[in-house]
């Protein structure tokens, strides 16, 4: 049988693509999809200290066909998502990609987080997204544009106990998404998100053998977890051309956990 | 590797509504993508210049006039591409439209008028969902797309029949990706925006400018959105609507993309 032309549409061949929080299962996962898509890629991570993290990510970088550049959090977060958006527009030629896998899950009860919590956790989740958003987009405006997708989770659209400052984060970054896709529209940057269902991954409070994740896994529609290597088909299509006319837009990888009461 | 997870090679897809506009645009799409199309509607004249573009790419085009709304046509398509590929791994319920009951008022709409539009729209998608349900379900996958619309999701003034029958395209969605998910079967939505076929659509919708991306979408532009959704790289996702509309329904303009005007 012919093979058909399905990476025509869908080839990232001579894109050059920023991932921000490449440390993480969902970085690592997006930085190889879109590294077997044929982009360019630049890894940083999000905190400092992550050296290690991200160089066994770049080797699975590698093994995809695509030497990738590394960045280490290391000067404040907005000074050094600044540096890296320039170094990707330099180093690669353009910066035409860019992925926010932020995240840093926080649990706990509510009566019992405190003024710096909520800090921390907003700062963690959704101020970091916000200022790798406007750093990515005032290197793309020089240049006619790009494209940013946001991943965020089920969350920023169901609450869940002992998770009230983290689901407030994950909404505020799916509504951030929106207003920015409608604010850059016209000027060439499509900004999408993918809310990612409950991981199965290092970070996971759902993978455990407790009766959180038993009675969670119940609930599932088809009872697993989402593997970070999943988000890879929705990541690619919202980051190819193909995806022109779809603009503020979420795609959820869950399941369908989020159709269900 | 995640390009060959978006190819369509070897896979058989029936599409309704496949006669015209954006059907037609999937059909070939899919086709490029190696799929086998079974392509439905009521008219014989435009099902074969569906027929001749998918020939083109080189894959095989089942033709099958269906009237959508008589479920035993329905149930015969399904049939028919069983017969002739023995399998049915994609269904594409896209037939439906608007009708003349837009913008009547309320009591002006007949009871015929309101079922009629319910039916084409609606237990259409149901018909086609229960049709082919028993052979997914026998080969433990498939792929169920339902396109919607903006007004599945948003009202409108003077428009009952078809923000309704649409808001039930999402409904049946979400209850066919939950009641099947164990059998990896995924139903998903496509709600597209604004698509001008031809010019004097274009004009009706002003070129598109109160979009907030500036422009209409173009019919070839759904096709790699219904490849994905087709595909293995959309294995966990179900249940899940897709907006394409340029940004419309993300700005909170009611239904997708039609005024306020944003910007020049």
């Amino acid at each position: 049988m012919a093979s058909s032309n399905a990476s025509n549409d869908f080839s990232l061949e001579g894109k050059s693509a920023l991932v921000v929080g490449a440390e993480h299962s969902v970085g690592r996962a997006a930085a190889v999809t879109l590294a077997e898509a044929g982009a360019k890629i630049v890894l940083a991570s999000q905190e400092p200290g992550t050296d290690k993290q991200i160089k066994e990510v770049a080797k699975l970088v590698n093994a995809a066909g695509v030497k990738p550049l590394i960045r280490v959090q290391s000067a404040s977060m907005r000074a050094d998502l600044s540096a890296t958006a320039d170094f990707t527009a330099k180093q690669l030629g353009a910066l035409d990609i860019l992925v926010n896998t932020l995240d840093t899950p926080a649990y706990g009860p509510a009566e019992a987080s405190d003024d710096t919590t909520f800090d921390k956790v907003m700062e963690n989740n959704l101020k970091t997204v916000w200022m790798s958003c406007q750093e990515g987009a005032r290197v793309m405006l020089t240049r006619g544009g790009g494209v940013i997708v946001n991943v965020t989770s089920v969350l920023a659209e169901r609450g869940v106990p002992n998770a009230a400052l983290y689901c407030a984060a994950k909404a505020a970054v799916l509504n951030l998404t929106r207003a920015l896709a409608l604010e850059w529209a016209r000027k060439g940057i499509r900004v999408n998100a993918i809310q990612a269902g409950w991981l199965d991954d290092e970070s996971s409070p759902a993978n455990k053998n407790d009766e959180f994740s038993k009675n969670l896994l119940k609930y599932l529609p088809d009872n697993r977890l989402v593997k970070p290597e999943e988000l890879g088909g929705a990541l690619l299509y919202l980051c190819s051309p193909a995806a022109g006319f779809v603009t503020g837009e979420s795609i959820a990888v869950d399941g369908g956990l989020r159709a269900r009461v | 590797m995640i390009l060959d997870s978006l190819k369509l090679d070897g896979k058989v897809a029936i599409i309704t509504g496949a006669g015209r506009g954006l059907g037609r645009a999937m059909a070939v799409k899919f086709a490029e993508t190696g799929a086998d199309i079974v392509a439905a509607a009521r008219t014989q004249s435009q099902l074969d210049e569906t027929a001749e573009a998918v020939k083109k790419t080189g894959r095989k085009c089942l033709i099958v006039p269906t009237d959508v709304t008589v479920s035993v046509q329905v149930n015969a398509l399904a049939e028919a591409a069983l017969k002739e590929f023995g399998k049915i791994d994609i269904l594409i319920n896209n037939a439906g439209g608007g009708d003349g009951t837009l913008g009547k008022q309320l009591p002006e709409i007949t009871d015929d008028e309101w079922r009629r539009g319910i039916d084409t729209n609606l237990s259409s998608q149901f018909y086609g969902c229960r049709a082919v349900i028993p052979h997914m379900v026998k080969q433990k996958r498939g792929k169920i797309i339902n396109i919607a619309s903006g007004y599945g999701l948003r009202g409108g003034k003077h428009n009952f029949m078809y923000a309704c029958s649409k808001g039930g395209t999402i409904q049946l969605t979400r209850s066919m990706a939950l009641t099947y998910a164990h059998f990896n079967i995924q139903t998903n939505c496509i709600v597209p925006g604004i698509f001008p076929h031809n010019q004097e659509m274009m004009v009706f919708f002003k070129g598109g400018k109160f979009i907030p991306i500036g422009r209409g979408g173009d019919d070839s532009e759904l096709g790699p959105l219904a490849v994905f959704l087709a595909s293995d790289a959309s294995n966990h996702v179900n249940g899940e609507l897709i907006a394409i509309d340029g940004g419309g329904l993300a700005g909170g303009i009611t239904p997708t993309g039609v005024s306020p005007e944003t910007s020049n």
